[in-house]
């Protein structure tokens, strides 16, 4: 069963629609999202609410739902 | 008070994150600091480092050095000691000794190195990050928290391997796509020395759970939640 949410860029704002499978990986939608805003190579991590989502999670797995608020994060990695 | 002055700290990465954790740990008494890191000090370095001078650059410095050094004109009895070298070269044994360890670094292979030697010798590990206007604090507190490796992904990875192939050996040479701002690098090692206060005195209840990021442009500050990865090779038997 597929279910559609929303993912927000944590950066401009902008939002895209997602339609997704319950296999599909919390890291196929960061590669996703990532590839349709043609972000810089870098490090991204996908929130829910107050969880910060595992990569290796399913969208079953993560319990991502029918219209869900996603936002993708860049994740700082200079000192 | 008498617990941080009493304990041992290791800051691993003497950039602008590592001035600015040392300077705060200094001023908050802690007496005995391990400041770890291979690179000089460059010209490029001295608009975001309390501790660097022009002098510093010119002569080719070691980073850790001059912290060491300059960090003790703020409490003549404080113990800083410097090692110029990798973390990756520092014997794991040098975690253990330690009550905290600070992450001040600038890639991903080496916050894995010290997040999981951290984790192996039950060392609280608190990882720092800037990047533009944004950044994050994450608290490691082994054996009940997760660790950095938990919260990792694939980008995460291949921004590894892409540092790598680029520099062929050495992953330190790599200047990040956006330098932080002063104030973004200040407002992180304050939470990190803020969070290390808590570990030190006891409080480690009260530390972040898991991880604080910070966007000083949107006005915006989160703490995330983790999920401890059952099957992530850090802390699995
Ligand atoms: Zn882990």
């Amino acid at each position: 069963m597929s279910v559609r949410v929303r993912v927000r860029n944590a950066e401009t704002g902008s939002t895209v629609d997602m339609e997704l499978e319950e296999e599909n990986t919390v890291q196929e939608i960061i590669e996703g999202a990532a590839g349709y805003w043609e972000k810089d190579a870098g490090a991204y991590v996908i929130r829910k609410g107050k969880k910060l989502l595992r990569g290796q999670q399913t969208v079953l797995g993560a319990s991502i739902t029918h219209s869900d608020d996603l936002e993708l994060i860049p994740d700082p990695e200079g000192g | 008070m008498e617990a941080v002055i009493g304990s041992r700290c290791l800051v691993i990465g003497a950039g602008a994150l590592g001035n600015e954790v040392v300077k705060n740990l200094v001023l908050s008494g802690a007496k005995s600091i391990t400041i770890v890191d291979m690179d000089e000090v460059a010209i490029s370095n001295l608009n975001r480092c309390i501790f660097f001078r022009t002098e510093d650059a010119q002569a080719g410095r070691s980073k850790a050095e001059v912290i060491a050094h300059r960090a003790k004109e703020l409490n003549e009895v404080a113990k800083l000691e410097a090692t110029i070298g990798r973390i990756q070269d520092l014997p794991s044994k040098r975690f253990r000794e330690n009550d905290v360890v600070f992450g001040c670094l600038d890639n991903v292979a080496a916050r894995l190195h010290s997040n999981s030697h951290s984790y192996y010798h039950r060392v609280p590990y608190i990882d720092g990050a800037t990047m533009g206007t944004s950044g994050k604090v994450q608290v490691v507190i082994p054996p009940s928290t997760p660790c950095l490796q938990c919260a990792m992904n694939r980008t995460h990875y291949k921004l590894m391997e892409k540092r790598f192939s680029c520099t062929g050996a050495d992953v330190t040479f790599f200047e990040p796509k956006m330098a932080a701002e002063i104030t973004t690098t200040s407002v992180i090692a304050a939470v990190q020395v803020r969070e290390g206060l808590k570990v030190l005195s006891g409080k480690s209840d009260e530390c972040i759970r898991n991880i604080w990021y910070y966007n000083g442009l949107a006005n915006r500050s989160d703490v995330l939640e983790v999920d401890l990865d059952p099957e992530c090779a850090v802390h699995t038997k």
